[in-house]
């Protein structure tokens, strides 16, 4: 009887109701919030559309990031491309970036910093208060620091080492944000030509551009030997001299010198090997420290984990820099002796970021004691006039660690200053000296990189330093400079981190 | 005055949905404009007056049908109705008349309306869709073939004919007239398919003479997938005939054989197919190009997200991007999605609700059916109309592949609307014919003793 297969038929349909009702489930509740928080959600974007965005200020109240309402439509500008990636883009097409968002809730009002206001506005059902967002960078260094980088591909970082303030960060190349930011439909044409740029100039090199260091890892492996007691500055491997000459032969693998430009091999001490950027002398220290001892001096500088730029409910997220290949949670151990002893002068598998050394500067600036990066100084309520309104939240930094103790750190300071004003390391450091661009009366520490990356590539340029750096002056800027492609560091990178530390200091002082 | 007072549950289930018509069109009106108007309530009073005006002819025709079907089909039409008159008026229509969506929709639900009066209170005797099975297979297939030659793509699929200012969609009388063949064919050779005298390594199938037209019809619904890019309909095309065979000879086997040979068939048209490609890529990821291809079914999820639980309210959703709305085909496919951001998960589950509704009263009308064919030809209509509607539903929610069919009563559209109505009409019949049989035979049977009653 063909009535006797119908409730089977029944039962089969019902399952497929089932489903959907399942499936609905899924997408209207399960999934509903992390959905309607997605920045290509329309709801946002039309929120976006009519709504006033708060402005974005750098740290003397000039204004990076604006909007204003033009028929119903915000308008969102930006005042300088030097800032684009770090301010990033508020786009009503391609969502957001940057600062515009991480902090798009409260530019946008719907957070409050106080989260007991947010209670009260949700009962009282107020309208949405933008606010504005105070940066710690100063758009004059920015644009000076970006001027710099102009026509070529690389990133500066600039770090106040005392509080941990983001004072310039900057990617080349860069682009107008504004061009992605108006008529949602203008903003296509101008974001394919960008997404089709060789240069990738969506790419912000500052946090995420991953590079080989080169020597300016020799700053991590002497402040790490140092702290653990493998070596003192007075430390000499009496094999090196030779070794200089005819290699350091490391687990059958043969570790050679860099061209030492007519330089006679000595038995050198740290501050001449630091000074002549010895791969040889920083070989043996970095087995002097051993394996464990090298993963643990680097991690403490912040390499094997993802970093942050606070504040962290707001954090930037910046890429993992690594001394080996990275695995789940941070770096795996080295393969053997001869990848330690290449690591320890910057080469094998060690990647960083330009942060991440800007970071390692600033500690070792700072007596040792790293100040967590942070680059929002405050939260105001919008003044009508358009200038600074009433703070409604402050920020500092988000936190501190002790990598290595204050003597450690003060007998590195010692042989980068010798690098950037001693007669070994002048012809390579001497020219980031802030005394060649009109600062008189301080001393610059600083050490160059010079990063190989096989075959006949040109290497990557290199700076890390720091200024006033002479014995009890308190440094105000520490510094990280990588150009890429750019040939030694002595020749591009180093000039410019003179020049923008001169400028700071230029700009501090009067 | 007695007949108008027939079709009592149907009328009582009929006045409560249809005050909410004039209800969710205020409602919308005022989200929208913020305004209490008179004006938009003139769609609602035609709607109400159509349904009411059909369920008294019924009533006035004597018609014992089912009475549930009416309320179900009124509901989903409500819905629909208020949808689009919530939408911008110049989506669709047809400009020769200048009715505007929602005027074109309602003229389309009169003429329905009236069809389905037609067939319901009209087809007295079945023998013009039994006898003529094969003709209507062919008229089926020659329909399908000119569709193919001939029709208008839009969208990239081949779906319509074009004459002068009215444009049709074949695929949905052809619907109609392939479960007529099917319900013919099973219900005289069932017993044969059913049996099994061929053996083909572990399958056993039928003999060739019999077998030889399903393959024909199988053969047809891969022909739509690749020349028409229509998946939706060809699933289900394929979906009701699997179900025909299914009831037509309780064997799962032939469910299963048939499945595998779908998927196999989709498998290589996936292979061959750019535009059949382009549809599963979009459907397994369609955030890998979300303002391209993928951007529809994006936009859909994100309005089923906006919905939640109990939804935007009825007029408050679909955000206007760039003065567009989010979802270009709204109106039609995508209306299911507007429902669930609109009124939520309730909403949408109250929709699935009104077609299980449809499906229980379908597969009620097949069971009390008098006769093979009849049980068939229910069956084969009613799960027609649930399978389309779980098809595009399940599209919306990214179950199945989204493809371009509409979700009955409900979207935007002539021709669904139409041969929807047909399908009820014909359901209607069926239940009249097996009810008015069951009334004739109890009459000529004595009267029934009354039981006594037994204390203790």
């Amino acid at each position: 009887m063909i009535a006797s297969h119908l409730p089977r038929l029944g039962t089969a349909m019902l399952a497929g109701f089932a489903v959907l009702a399942l499936a609905m489930s899924w997408w209207q509740v399960v999934l509903a919030s992390p959905l309607e928080a997605r920045p290509d959600n329309p709801a946002l974007i039309a929120a976006h559309r009519s709504e006033p965005r708060g402005t974005i200020f750098d740290t003397n109240g000039t204004v990076l990031a604006s909007t204003t309402v033009v028929d119903g439509i915000a308008r969102r500008a930006y005042a300088d491309p030097a800032s684009t990636h770090l301010v990033g883009y508020a786009s009503l097409r391609y969502g957001t970036s940057g600062i515009e968002r991480a902090w798009d809730e409260l530019l946008v009002g719907l957070r409050d910093p106080n989260p007991l206001h947010d209670v009260v506005n949700d009962v009282l059902q107020r309208p949405l208060q933008p606010h504005d967002v105070v940066l710690t960078v100063d758009a004059r260094l920015q644009s000076f620091a970006a001027a710099q980088l102009a026509g070529s591909v690389g990133a500066i970082v600039a770090l106040d080492p005392t509080t941990g303030a983001v004072l310039a960060m900057t990617s080349s190349p860069t682009f107008d944000a504004t061009l992605i930011s108006g008529e949602p439909r203008d903003a296509e044409a101008p974001w394919s030509a960008l997404q089709q740029d060789p240069g990738a100039p969506f790419v912000d090199r500052a946090r995420n551009g991953i590079y080989v260091p080169g020597s300016v890892m020799k700053v991590v492996t002497a402040a790490a030997a140092l702290d653990a007691g493998a070596i003192t500055p007075q430390t000499t491997f009496p094999t090196q001299p030779q070794e200089e000459v005819s290699g350091l032969v490391v687990s059958g693998f043969t570790i050679t010198e860099h061209d030492l430009a007519g330089v006679q091999p000595a038995l050198w001490d740290l501050s001449p090997a630091m000074q002549i950027s010895s791969n040889i002398y920083f070989a043996h220290v970095g087995l002097e420290l051993g394996q464990g001892r090298y993963l643990a001096g680097a991690s403490a500088f912040g390499f094997c984990e993802d970093l942050r730029i606070g504040p962290m409910d707001h954090a930037l997220l910046v890429s993992a820099s690594s001394v080996t290949a990275i695995a789940d949670a941070g770096c795996e151990g080295f393969v053997d002796d001869a990848e330690l002893a290449s690591a320890a002068f910057g080469q094998a598998r060690v990647t960083a970021t330009p942060l991440q050394m800007a970071l390692v500067a600033a500690t070792i600036a700072n007596q040792g004691v790293m100040l967590n990066p942070f680059v929002v100084r405050e939260v105001r309520v919008p003044d009508p006039s358009g200038t600074l309104g009433q703070v409604t939240a402050s920020y500092g930094s988000p936190g501190r660690r002790t990598v290595v103790s204050p003597q450690t750190a003060e007998a590195v300071r010692a042989v980068m200053v010798d690098a950037v004003h001693g007669p070994l390391g002048a012809p390579y450091a001497g020219a980031a000296n802030v005394a060649n661009y009109g600062i008189g009366g301080v001393q610059t520490a600083g050490k160059t990189g010079t990063a190989q990356r096989g075959g006949d590539v040109p290497p990557h340029s290199w700076f890390i330093g720091f200024s006033a750096a002479q014995p009890g002056a308190t440094p105000s800027i520490a510094v990280a400079i990588i150009v890429e492609g750019a040939g030694p560091g002595s020749a591009t990178a180093a000039p410019i981190g003179g020049r923008v530390m001169a400028e700071w200091l230029r700009l501090i002082g009067s | 005055m007695y007949r108008l007072a027939a079709r009592r549950t149907e009328l009582g289930l009929l006045i409560p949905i249809l005050l909410l018509v004039p209800l969710g069109v205020a409602v919308t009106n005022i989200a929208q404009s913020g305004l209490a108007e008179p004006g938009p309530l003139a769609v609602a009073v035609v709607f109400v007056g159509l349904m009411l005006g059909a369920h008294l002819v019924l009533a006035w025709s004597g018609h014992r049908g089912d009475e549930l079907l009416l309320p179900a089909v009124a509901a989903m039409g409500a819905l629909g109705i208020v949808m689009l008159n919530r939408l911008p008026q110049d989506l669709a229509g047809n400009p020769a008349f200048n009715l505007g969506m929602v005027g074109t929709q309602l003229v389309w639900f009169g003429i329905g309306l009236a069809a389905m009066l037609v067939v319901a209170i009209g087809v007295r005797d079945d023998g013009f869709l039994r006898h003529y099975k094969y003709s209507w297979g062919l008229l089926a297939a020659a329909l399908l073939v000119v569709t193919l030659l001939f029709g208008a793509e839009v969208n990239g699929a081949r779906l319509w004919i074009v004459i002068g200012p009215f444009g049709f969609q074949p695929s949905e009388a052809i619907k109609v007239m392939l479960v007529v063949f099917l319900a013919g064919y099973l219900a005289e050779n069932r017993a044969v398919l059913a049996g099994a005298s061929l053996r083909l390594g572990p399958v056993k199938l039928p003999p060739i003479p019999y077998l030889a037209p399903m393959l024909v019809v199988f053969a047809a619904v891969m022909l739509v997938v690749v020349v028409s890019r229509d998946l939706g309909t060809a699933l289900l095309f394929f979906g009701v005939f699997l179900t025909m065979l299914f009831v037509a000879t309780g064997r799962r086997a032939y469910v299963l054989f048939g499945s595998v040979l779908f998927v196999v068939g989709a498998g290589v048209a996936y292979l061959l197919f750019p535009h059949v490609q382009e549809r599963i890529d979009t459907w397994i990821d369609p955030w890998a190009d979300p303002n391209g291809s993928g951007y529809q079914a994006v936009q859909a999820i994100y309005a089923f997200a906006r919905g939640g639980l109990l939804g935007e309210g009825l007029g408050q959703g679909l955000p206007l991007v760039d003065g567009r709305l989010p979802i270009p085909a709204v109106h039609t496919d995508m209306i299911f999605a507007a429902i669930g951001e609109e009124l939520g998960l309730l909403g949408g589950v109250a929709m699935l609700g009104l077609v299980a509704v449809i499906m229980t009263r379908g597969l009620r009308i097949a069971v009390l059916a008098r006769d093979d064919f009849s049980t068939m030809l229910a069956t084969g209509l009613a799960a027609g109309l649930v399978l389309q509607s779980l098809i595009i539903m399940g599209g919306n929610l990214k179950v199945v592949p989204l493809t371009g069919i509409t979700l009955p009563f409900v979207s935007y559209g002539g021709s669904s609307l139409l041969a929807s109505f047909v399908v009820v009409g014909l359901l209607l019949s069926i239940s009249h014919r097996s009810i008015e049989a069951d009334q004739a035979e109890s009459a000529e049977l004595p009267e029934p003793a009354q039981p006594e009653m037994h204390a203790g």
